[in-house]
């Protein structure tokens, strides 16, 4: 960093002919018109090879042209001719901000303005990157100089209050509003800008509690047509006039939007919150009140049906049951196939779950002339759904084929059988039924879609790809490529534990660190609008997303994939033969080599296309530094990394920040912790994990391994560290906790649940039980009184593999024999025949009749 | 039944994404979304379920390109309902709602869309149930060379 007193060096002056050249290669760049802009400086450049500022400008230029090492190359020789340049400095940054190194950026912005105190420009981006890196006390500050810069213009205003509310600065940003108001003049009719700030203004008074101030602000502004979005000013209304306790104006505010949009269940909620009821503490009285004041909008035109259901969770007995006749048999009579789904809730209710069985039996089993054949189909259907929810698996199957013998044409009933047959086991079944479900709507991506998740979760990853590509871009190298560059979460995630599942670790790796760069997109996303919302005057949502962008990364594909990937490096470090692909991999099937020949095809071709583009010279292909060459496209080297670990803490690191409340998050940050030997962090993250449940297998297994790890440690962590750890981990644990009887007990406590059972086992081989011990132990999952679900028992499997178990087999076989319609559990030798049914159809093709299974 | 019909927040952006990939074949990744979101709050709105989760949505937005002699208008980017939860009639339902806000904010004198030409089953939703008619047939409209028909509602009646 150049001290402020560096004098100027005598080589920026140019001579007039040069410096107005200068200025015309500024206008030229900010005009875009590249390869003119590129002249001017060679012009320059040839006289006065060693200006910073037109070095710099020359490399910018280039940059924007695509010639991205050479144009940085020359900022960077640029800079160093003239270190004391506002110019040179805020070329920097911009190209730093290209390489999304905001930080980076940031910093070159200030020492740019350093030397340029009121360059409009560098004050607003560095506007932008203090917001994008949440450094709001010198946003605010950034704002206030553009505001006494420029107060004529209206954004400048706008954008301290706003500066102000991110700081928490509530009052200030209030009382900048007003005084922005109140020096405002001739806004036009219909502004939509106008309307947008003044709605902004009523929600930061909501915001700070001023709602008789909200409400009057709100009122004036909406009659003078100056707030013209009516619906946002009903909805605001209503919630105003509720909070400032205004019952009976409050009530004709909620009834204008259900007559406006009768579908929302907000409204409702909201009328119901002002007639009293409160809907979480409900005494009978209010219950029945509830149900009174909902059957009065059902009646009422526009007769939605959103008060119809509402009613059917408040109502009971005999009065449940006169109103939920009718909505289920309209549902049924117009064949709704989201019925089911909509009144499954009320299951929480055995009354109820029982009133609508034998209501929907009833209509099942008497096909009576004056109802029509296709209530008789609908009911079907609904009843395979409710036995499925009831995990009678037989039962649901038994109820559809005899809905696809009445119309073997209706995919609803393919796809309802494929769900019955994934819950119970049989996931090439459930592929085969979406298969056929698609082969009757071939136009539907839908269908599409869903045939190759279910193939995905048979661990068909390459027989999914075929069907993903029937919708996919044409012209992308693979289905997955395009999948990925929309964003697809739902693909990666699929895909990559159909991978994760297969053994196949490094491309399922590949698939979660892709949805971790999603994210990182959808963060990089929300940077433009630091300054377009401003401009739009579009504050609310502006907010919105600033919030939003904060917690996105809770979103569960990301904590999944971050978690999942984090594992597979877990995995890897214990068992470092898994890095070998082969050994990973397994034997490919020929669709397998195809597919790998088809991708190293198509990673080929993602190489070659930079080339193919990069010919005309003068186009702005911008300042982003372009994605970087894959040179890993199958997750290999990601794998094989040394410092897989490291990786996997940084996976982990957002969601540690975010403080999620997830075991799997805490115990997962424990066992990557626990291996780097950061014990401190390791038992910070289990006191996490405990403080959710502290009965939880995986906190248990991990409690006793710790505990364990700790006694035998050559040397403990110095001091202030070893000693904190010692305090945690005896607050978790005792040290003069026998771990023997403890496990033993947790066994006794816990011993019908098949995850305890397991846990206790996989406990006792930290104890260092002998493998035949634990392996028996395993075993008890089949004793009677043990409630063992199939996912319990695929995780009881692979952990008999991990510790070498000889009785893995057997226990395979067992499981296949109880549970019956499952595959999954099946012989290897046969995983042949079951992937060829899996993306057949159960059509025979020639007679077009349907075969029952 | 009964899904719920709401303006969108930026939280559902994800939900719609994920719902637009699951049912048709035309995609955006999350800048466009969040282009329409931030610039047209008012205009798009979700249908979700119980759950919360979304199985519809309509992304619109107001044309910003008006020739001369053309009205303001509003412009459907994309509107989609999961196949489970057709028959419900939430297609409309989300039209409308966008419609009047196009209408009461924007003045809007109609609104358009553009579909495939190949995809009946979308052509019949917007002229039988919506009410759209074809205007216009734009060719090689769609990236892989279809034409696409041009649609139109009028909002001034």
């Amino acid at each position: 960093m150049p001290p402020p007193s560096l004098p100027i060096p005598a080589k920026r002056a140019l001579p007039s002919k040069e410096a107005t050249l200068f200025r015309e290669l500024l206008t030229l760049y900010e005009t875009r018109q590249l390869k003119k802009g590129l002249k001017t400086a060679d012009l320059i450049l040839k006289k006065y090879p060693e200006h910073g500022e037109t070095l710099c400008m020359k490399g910018l230029l280039l940059t924007h042209m695509g010639r991205r090492e050479e144009g940085i190359d020359l900022v960077k020789k640029g800079m160093r001719f003239d270190l004391t340049s506002h110019i040179c400095w805020h070329v920097f940054g911009l190209i730093q901000k290209g390489e999304k190194n905001y930080e980076e950026a940031l910093k070159s912005y200030t020492q740019a303005l350093r030397f340029d105190k009121e360059n409009l420009n560098i004050l607003r981006d560095s506007a932008h990157l203090q917001t994008q890196l949440r450094i709001f006390d010198a946003l605010v500050e950034t704002r206030h100089t553009l505001l006494r810069l420029r107060p004529n213009l209206r954004q400048n205003w706008v954008a301290l209050a706003v500066a102000y509310h991110l700081n928490g600065e509530l009052d200030e940003a209030r009382k900048v509003l007003e005084q922005y108001e109140s020096i405002l003049k001739d806004v036009p009719d219909y502004d939509v800008e106008h309307s947008e700030m003044l709605l902004y203004h009523v929600a930061l008074l909501e915001e700070v509690g001023q709602f008789s101030e909200a409400l009057s602000l709100l009122d004036t502004n909406a009659k003078a047509r100056l707030i013209i979005d009516r619906t946002a000013v009903m909805e605001r209304r209503a919630r105003l006039l509720t909070k400032l306790g205004n019952v009976e104006e409050a009530e004709h505010a909620w009834k204008a939007l259900i007559q406006q949009n009768s579908d929302c269940r907000d409204y409702y909620k909201g009328y119901l919150s002002i007639k009293g009821v409160d809907l979480d503490t409900m005494s009978e009285e209010a219950r029945q009140e509830t149900v009174r004041i909902l059957r009065t909008f059902s009646e009422q035109p526009p007769k939605a049906t959103v008060p119809r259901r509402l009613a059917l969770e408040y109502s009971k007995g005999d009065e449940f049951k006169e109103l939920v006749e009718p909505y289920l048999f309209s549902g049924l009579s117009k064949g709704i196939p989201s019925l089911f789904v909509d009144l499954k809730d009320l299951y929480k209710d055995q009354d109820k779950q029982r009133v609508i069985e034998e209501l929907v039996e009833d209509a099942s089993s008497s096909s009576t002339p004056s109802e029509p054949p296709t209530t008789y189909l609908w009911s079907l259907y609904f009843l395979s759904q409710h036995y499925l929810h009831l995990r009678q698996y037989s039962r649901a199957l038994n109820l559809l084929d005899i809905a696809i013998s009445h119309t073997p044409t209706l995919p609803e009933l393919y796809t309802c059988k494929a769900r019955v047959l994934k819950r119970s086991g049989d996931t090439y079944g459930a592929a085969q039924s979406l298969n056929d479900a698609r082969l009757l709507d071939l136009q539907d991506r839908f269908l599409n879609t869903k045939c190759a998740k279910y193939r995905l979760r048979a661990g068909l990853s390459d027989e999914a790809q075929e069907i993903f590509g029937l919708f996919t871009k044409k012209d992308a190298p693979t289905p997955a490529s395009d999948l990925e560059d929309m964003q697809s979460l739902m693909f990666l995630t699929e895909d990559g534990d159909s991978h994760n599942r297969s053994g196949r670790l490094a491309m399922a790796l590949k698939r979660y660190v892709a949805v971790q760069k999603t994210f990182n997109e959808f963060e990089d996303d929300q940077y433009d609008f630091h300054g377009y919302s401003l401009r739009k005057f579009t504050i609310n949502i502006y907010m919105n997303l600033v919030s939003w962008e904060d917690q996105a990364r809770s979103h569960p594909a990301h904590v999944h994939a971050a978690i999942e990937g984090a594992r597979i490096f877990v995995r890897v470090h214990d068992n470092p033969a898994l890095r070998n692909p082969q050994a990973s991999s397994g034997q490919l099937t020929d669709a397998g080599k195809k597919a790998k020949k088809r991708a190293k095809k198509a990673a080929q071709k993602i190489q070659e296309d930079p080339k193919k583009t990069a010919t005309s010279a003068n186009e702005d292909k911008g300042l982003e530094a372009p994605a970087p060459k894959d040179d890993d496209p199958d997750g290999t080297k990601l794998l094989a990394s040394s410092e897989g670990l490291e990786i996997a803490a940084k996976l982990l690191q957002p969601l540690v920040n975010l403080e999620l409340p997830s075991i799997r998050l805490w115990v997962t940050v424990y066992d990557v912790a626990v291996r780097r030997k950061k014990y401190l962090q390791a038992v910070k993250a289990l006191l996490h994990a405990s403080t959710l449940d502290p009965a939880d297998p995986e906190v248990h297994v991990r409690l006793v391994e710790i505990r364990k790890l700790w006694s035998i440690l050559p040397q403990p962590p110095a001091a202030p560290i070893g000693s904190t750890t010692s305090e945690i981990l005896e607050e978790l644990i005792p040290s003069s906790t026998n771990l023997e009887t403890y496990n033993a007990e947790y066994l006794q406590r816990g011993g019908t649940s098949a995850s305890i059972v397991l846990s206790a086992a996989k406990a006792s081989q930290v104890l260092g039980a002998p493998e035949d011990e634990v392996s028996s132990m395993v075993f008890n999952l089949f004793n009677p009184d043990v409630n063992l679900s199939i996912k319990i028992s695929v995780e009881a499997l692979s952990y008999l593999k991990v510790i070498h178990s000889p009785r893995v087999d057997e226990f395979r076989s067992r499981l296949d024999s109880k549970f019956e319609l499952s595959t999954i559990f099946k012989p290897s030798s046969e995983f042949e025949a079951y992937r060829k049914q899996a993306i057949g159809s159960s059509f025979d093709m020639d007679g077009g009749e349907y075969v029952p299974q | 039944m009964s899904m719920n019909i709401r303006p969108i927040k930026v939280d559902d952006l994800l939900g719609m994404q994920a719902c637009n990939l699951q049912n048709l074949p035309e995609n955006y990744t999350m800048r466009y979304y969040l282009y329409h979101a931030l610039t047209w709050p008012s205009l798009s709105y979700v249908a979700e379920d119980p759950k919360g989760r979304i199985v519809g949505y309509i992304l619109a937005k107001m044309e910003e390109d008006v020739g001369p002699d053309d009205h303001p208008h509003g412009h459907v980017t994309s509107i989609s309902v999961l196949r489970s939860y057709r028959r419900l009639g939430l297609a409309k339902k989300l039209m409308i709602q966008s419609q009047e806000a196009m209408s009461t904010i924007y003045r809007a004198a109609y609104v358009s869309l553009h579909v495939r030409r190949s995809n009946r089953a979308a052509l019949s939703l917007y002229r039988d149930t919506l009410g759209f008619t074809v205007k216009d047939i734009e060719k090689k409209y769609y990236a892989d060379g279809e034409d696409a028909y041009a649609m139109r509602l009028s909002l001034t009646q």
